[in-house]
């Protein structure tokens, strides 16, 4: 399995002016065209608006595309029927980044867990009895324990929250999985904690990730290759080690600079004023 | 004398279970010039310090139950509400997490600066650079060229236009810029910054923590950053406080915390950094160390 995205462009149309006009649009992704092979960890880094997230959406179909192609296993993902595309679903799951706003508040975990199992009753066809202890092994999977099965979303942390959403998106058992900044809104000793989960659900399942991230640390510690992305546009890519330690472009040069290292020696303002 | 003297801080909170001890006997000292980055997890209790030296803590459900936190040899928790008013924005400048919520949708940009500006300058004119005793007009002009030079100084390009702007018209880093322009517009002797770069990209975050730094050197004041990051730490801070749980575990030089820590916990925390050269399995959590609570 790969996924290849073929020179994908995505504009989005400007405001109306008058009855007929529009405003100058806005292209969210220029050109881009990445490859994703299977096992991998694939890393995506860029700023706040560089079209990181617009092409997860591209690539979930929760977008059109204005040009290109984006190809999951040598199928072009957006010429599936919507029949063939709930299929693809199953394979092709998402963490969301915010772990506060992507759990309904008002289901227990386990109908939160359960609820894709459901939606993809044709893939898995569980019981009910067999959906309760699949969502029980997905929970004891992810660190989680069975005595919080029937909780709410409110009783749990951001990082035991990020761990449900993670539990939710194995639910179908995807190939694919596609994790949106999945711990930027968490504290850097929880960051760790999810980090090391998802090392290990990766050997234990056999997943590729699709990450996105705009914490240089946190790509360079889980993912295999990283693409650079800046306005829509790809900078570079190329396995981790490699544009690391020896940046081609300038904007990935800054962006490493720009991370603050906990090594007070490497900070550029400790170097003009001894204090 | 000290800038900030907090000494034995002790802050209760009630909720219908009773009371909790949140704050168990905060000590720290800042002096103009230095940069104290307070450390922690949620839930450690680094805001509600940095709130309470503004006394921002809503009484109730909080209750001090010892302690002093002396500004400038006066004790901010016996003020009066007319004094905390006077300190406010005046003398102790205060940046938080989220620039959105933090700025008023329903008024520009320039309108909100100018407000800060006014209630400094009505307090003391000099702020402003008047004369005591300057007449009102005078006092808006000024304020308005503080504004739109505050704009520039944190900068933000064309700022005499931009200042027209509403804040959803500005993006997350100027947003952020406008909200350090409104706490230094006053002249403050005290920044107190919570989670300043929490929310924004690592470029904008450096940006960010350079005008932090200028500021420090140029005007002399001191700081309290209230952060997760150790990287923010260690890049502007000259002194550090770990926070767990309601007490400061280790408190000194950066060099001297970050790179030799005496206390496990901080440890722990600078192994959960990733940095550009953690290699995988390297990276510890904190798991069992802090139990997760529910935030």
């Amino acid at each position: 399995m790969t996924l290849d995205i073929q020179n994908v462009t995505k504009n989005f149309p400007g405001p109306r002016q008058g009855f007929f006009g529009r405003g100058e649009g806005f292209t969210a992704l220029d050109n881009v065209s990445l490859s994703i092979r299977k096992g991998v960890s694939f890393g995506l880094v860029g700023e706040s608006g560089s079209g990181k997230t617009t092409l997860t959406r591209c690539i979930l179909r929760l977008e059109t595309l204005s040009a290109g192609n984006i190809l999951f296993d040598g199928v072009d993902i957006h010429k599936l029927t919507p029949l063939e595309m709930r299929r693809l679903r199953s394979r092709l799951q998402i963490v969301f980044q915010d772990p506060y706003a992507s759990l309904d508040p008002r289901m227990t975990i386990h109908d939160i867990v359960a609820e894709p199992l459901v939606i993809h009753g044709d893939v898995v066809n569980l019981n009910a009895r067999q959906r309760t202890e699949r969502v029980l092994e997905l929970l004891l999977q992810v660190g989680l324990r069975s005595e919080h099965l029937f909780r709410y979303p409110h009783e749990f942390s951001g990082g035991q929250r990020q761990r449900i959403g993670i539990a939710r998106a194995l639910a179908v058992g995807p190939e694919f999985l596609i994790l949106d900044e999945p711990t930027s809104a968490l504290d850097v000793s929880v960051q760790a904690d999810v980090l090391n989960l998802l090392h290990r659900l990766q050997e234990e399942l056999n997943l590729t990730y699709f990450f996105i991230s705009h914490d240089l640390g946190v790509i360079r510690y889980i993912c295999d290759d990283v693409a650079v992305i800046y306005r829509g546009k790809l900078v570079e890519q190329g396995p981790v080690a490699e544009i690391f330690d020896h940046p081609k472009s300038d904007y990935t040069r800054m962006l490493l600079d720009a991370m603050p290292d906990p090594d007070p020696d490497r900070s550029p303002f400790r170097q003009k004023d001894a204090v | 004398m000290t800038l900030l003297d907090i000494r034995n801080l002790n802050l209760a909170m009630k909720s219908y279970e009773g009371e909790t001890q949140i704050l168990h006997g905060i000590d720290l000292k800042i002096e103009r010039g230095e940069i104290w980055g307070m450390v922690g997890e949620t839930g450690s209790g680094k805001s509600l310090t940095g709130l309470s030296v503004s006394r921002l803590v809503p009484s109730p459900p909080g209750r001090y139950v010892a302690g002093s936190i002396k500004f400038r040899g006066k004790d901010v928790l016996q003020a009066t509400d007319r004094e905390m008013r006077g300190l406010r924005g005046r003398h102790i400048g205060m940046i938080f997490q989220d620039p959105t919520t933090n700025l008023n949708p329903a008024f520009r940009i320039g309108t909100q600066l100018v407000d800060v500006a006014l209630h400094a300058g009505h307090a003391d004119p000099s702020v402003l650079g008047l004369n005591p005793g300057a007449s009102r007009g005078d006092l808006k002009k000024a304020a308005r060229r503080a504004a739109v030079e505050m704009l520039e100084k944190v900068g933000i390009a064309k700022a005499a236009e931009r200042i027209h702007d509403y804040p959803h018209q500005f993006s997350g880093g100027m947003r952020q810029r406008a909200l350090i322009a409104m706490a230094m517009i006053g002249k403050p002797d005290l920044l107190i910054a919570d989670e300043p770069t929490t929310a924004l990209d690592v470029s904008v975050q450096a940006q960010i923590l350079r005008l932090i730094h200028d500021l420090v050197t140029e005007r002399n004041i001191g700081v309290l950053l209230i952060t997760h990051n150790l990287g923010v730490v260690a890049q502007i801070c000259s002194h550090v406080a770990v926070m767990y749980r309601g007490r400061i575990l280790e408190a000194g030089k950066v060099d001297d915390v970050l790179k030799r820590p005496s206390h496990s916990y901080t440890q722990a925390l600078l192994h959960s950094v990733p940095t550009a050269h953690t290699k995988r399995g390297e990276l510890k959590g904190l798991n069992g160390l802090m139990p997760e609570t529910a935030a």
